[in-house]
């Protein structure tokens, strides 16, 4: 019992102590990121690597995705004879929702792993710890580009995201389920709202970009220096940034979504 | 304490150094000089913190207590923009290289001149050619470091680290995992940097032979504590036996060579009981 309490205690003080050296430093990143917009092609090979390589994952998820919400939403749209609104019900659901979310945990698995790993192994090979005797802060210089990279990278795949997946819910929608063309735009276009909508998930995906690359650029700042330790840091990295994504949406949705 | 060259003001000076860490005393209230223009080498057993003591002058870690000053500044008390500043004038070669393994050999030497300068690409051109001409890899400028041999990456980190002509030279362990030629190579290059560009080094190392033959001046680091000193001949002819069996690489002496363990007849006895 004596033991269990120890180890909470040890385990919550721990957790204290990371989440403030967490905060620390992205302070420190963010003092970095007037410099990164002086020198704009640090940005420019970051926004490629973290982001223009992730297009074609995301895209191709988000076809399938609205895919998939195409079929499920007319086999119940259409026992009320509601399948028109399968345009609304394939927009909102992505807009809202699974545009921002499900790109997010992609996100986390092909951009931020990697900018764990990099940035860890940069570690364990004393690159940082030589860049600092060089009087070149790491932060800013190898941090404070990829930070910005995922904030900026993430709302534009979010974006590709729900605009590919309404391309897949119109095609199996109307193209091989016979919903009606015209009412499945025209709907569309008249209960989609740009505050509530898609203002909405734009932010939501702002948010996610933050909150996962961060988490990523921290724990491989933050990695034990050895093979074993970037390891750990690149599956915590993946592990965290999925539970923060989904917690974070579940708060976000509340509160713009929630009733007022 | 002071060196025999103390005509001169020495570059580095450390008083009464102190540095724990995981609670044990890696640096136990040690002094020493570093003479302006000279070579001085550490030199140590593994394990004895003379890498730490590079990252002390260095400024990346905090003494408990002690002054490190370099040039008459103390470390521990810059700012950080004040401590880059100090950083800009001093290169620091570390065991790996630590090149950036996403720039080619060029970029990483051109690395500190475009981070800290706004030279013409010209200049820099030139200056990174003559660096890398100083170290014989001017051929070797289009290579990525992962083609590169040890030897041959630390000779470009070399050219790096003088690229922004520094005042002094931290070396660590230079001569660790080196074939005989690059051994001698790196040998050559850090005494002729020396006498070349007018810097101070300092050398931590425990390959004996290599290290005396360069260095003027010696300091011997075991168990936190500074237990010899000199130039090399006099550190040679010392009749300490912690400095003869370290300096001659004797198996057996003051450091034994059993780690410390209970009677050796007993342990088998039990061993046998037991079983």
């Amino acid at each position: 019992m004596v033991t269990a309490l120890q180890w909470l205690g040890q385990w919550a003080m721990g957790a204290v102590h990371k989440l403030g050296r967490a905060h620390l430093f992205a302070l420190h990143a963010l003092s970095g990121f007037p410099q990164v917009l002086v020198r704009f092609p640090l940005l420019v090979v970051q926004v490629y690597s973290v982001g223009v390589l992730s297009i074609l994952l995301v895209a191709i998820s988000g076809l399938f995705v609205g895919m998939v919400l195409g079929l499920q939403g007319y086999n119940v749209l259409s026992d009320f004879g509601a399948e028109e609104s399968l345009g609304v019900m394939v927009a909102a659901s992505l807009v809202r929702e699974l545009g921002p979310v499900v790109t997010a945990l992609l996100f986390a698995g092909r951009a931020g792993s990697a900018l764990t790993a990099e940035i860890g192994l940069m570690k364990a090979t004393e690159q940082l710890a030589g860049m600092e005797m060089m009087a070149v802060d790491p932060v800013k210089r190898i941090v404070a580009p990829r930070f910005l990279a995922g904030i900026v990278s993430m709302p534009l795949l979010a974006a590709m995201f729900s605009i590919i997946g309404v391309l897949g819910g119109y095609f199996v929608g109307v193209g091989l389920l016979g919903v009606d063309e015209g009412a499945f735009r025209s709907q569309m276009q008249a209960k989609i709202d740009f505050h509530e909508d898609i203002v909405n998930g734009v932010i939501k995906s702002l948010v996610f970009g933050v909150i996962v690359t961060w988490i990523a650029v921290f724990e491989g700042y933050d990695a034990v220096p050895t093979s074993e330790g970037v390891s750990r840091a690149t599956t915590r990295s993946v592990v965290y940034s999925a539970f923060a994504v989904l917690g974070w949406d579940f708060v976000l949705t509340a509160l713009m979504f929630g009733k007022d | 304490m002071t060196s025999p060259f103390s005509d001169q003001s020495a570059l580095v000076s450390i008083r009464n150094l102190t540095f724990t860490r995981g609670g044990r005393k890696i640096f136990d209230d040690i002094s020493l000089d570093i003479s302006r223009g000279k070579i001085t080498a550490i030199m140590g057993p593994s394990g004895t913190g003379k890498t730490t003591l590079l990252k002390l002058i260095g400024g990346q870690l905090r003494p408990d207590s002690g002054v490190v000053q370099v040039d008459g500044i103390d470390v521990h008390r810059l700012s950080l923009g004040d401590l880059y500043e100090l950083r800009k004038r001093m290169g620091m070669l570390f065991q790996s290289g630590a090149l950036l393994t996403d720039l080619s050999v060029y970029e990483n030497v051109a690395f500190p001149l475009r981070e800290h300068t706004r030279l013409p690409e010209s200049m820099i051109r030139s200056v990174v050619l003559m660096k890398l001409q100083a170290v014989g890899l001017r051929g070797a400028r289009d290579l990525m470091p992962g083609q590169l041999s040890g030897g041959m990456a630390r000779r470009v980190a070399l050219a790096r680290a003088i690229v922004l002509d520094p005042m002094i030279i931290l070396y660590d362990e230079p001569f660790t995992g080196q074939d005989p030629i690059s051994m001698g190579v790196l040998v050559q290059l850090i005494q002729d940097l020396n006498r070349g560009l007018g810097l101070t080094s300092v050398v931590v190392s425990h390959d004996v032979r290599e290290t005396a033959s360069i260095a003027d001046y010696i300091y011997l680091i075991s168990d936190g504590k500074i237990v010899g000193q000199g130039t090399p001949e006099e550190v040679d002819r010392s009749d300490s036996p912690w400095v003869r069996q370290f300096m001659h690489g004797l198996p057996d002496g003051p450091v034994h060579f059993h780690y410390p363990a209970v009677d050796y007849a007993s342990d088998l006895l039990e061993t046998a009981v037991s079983g």
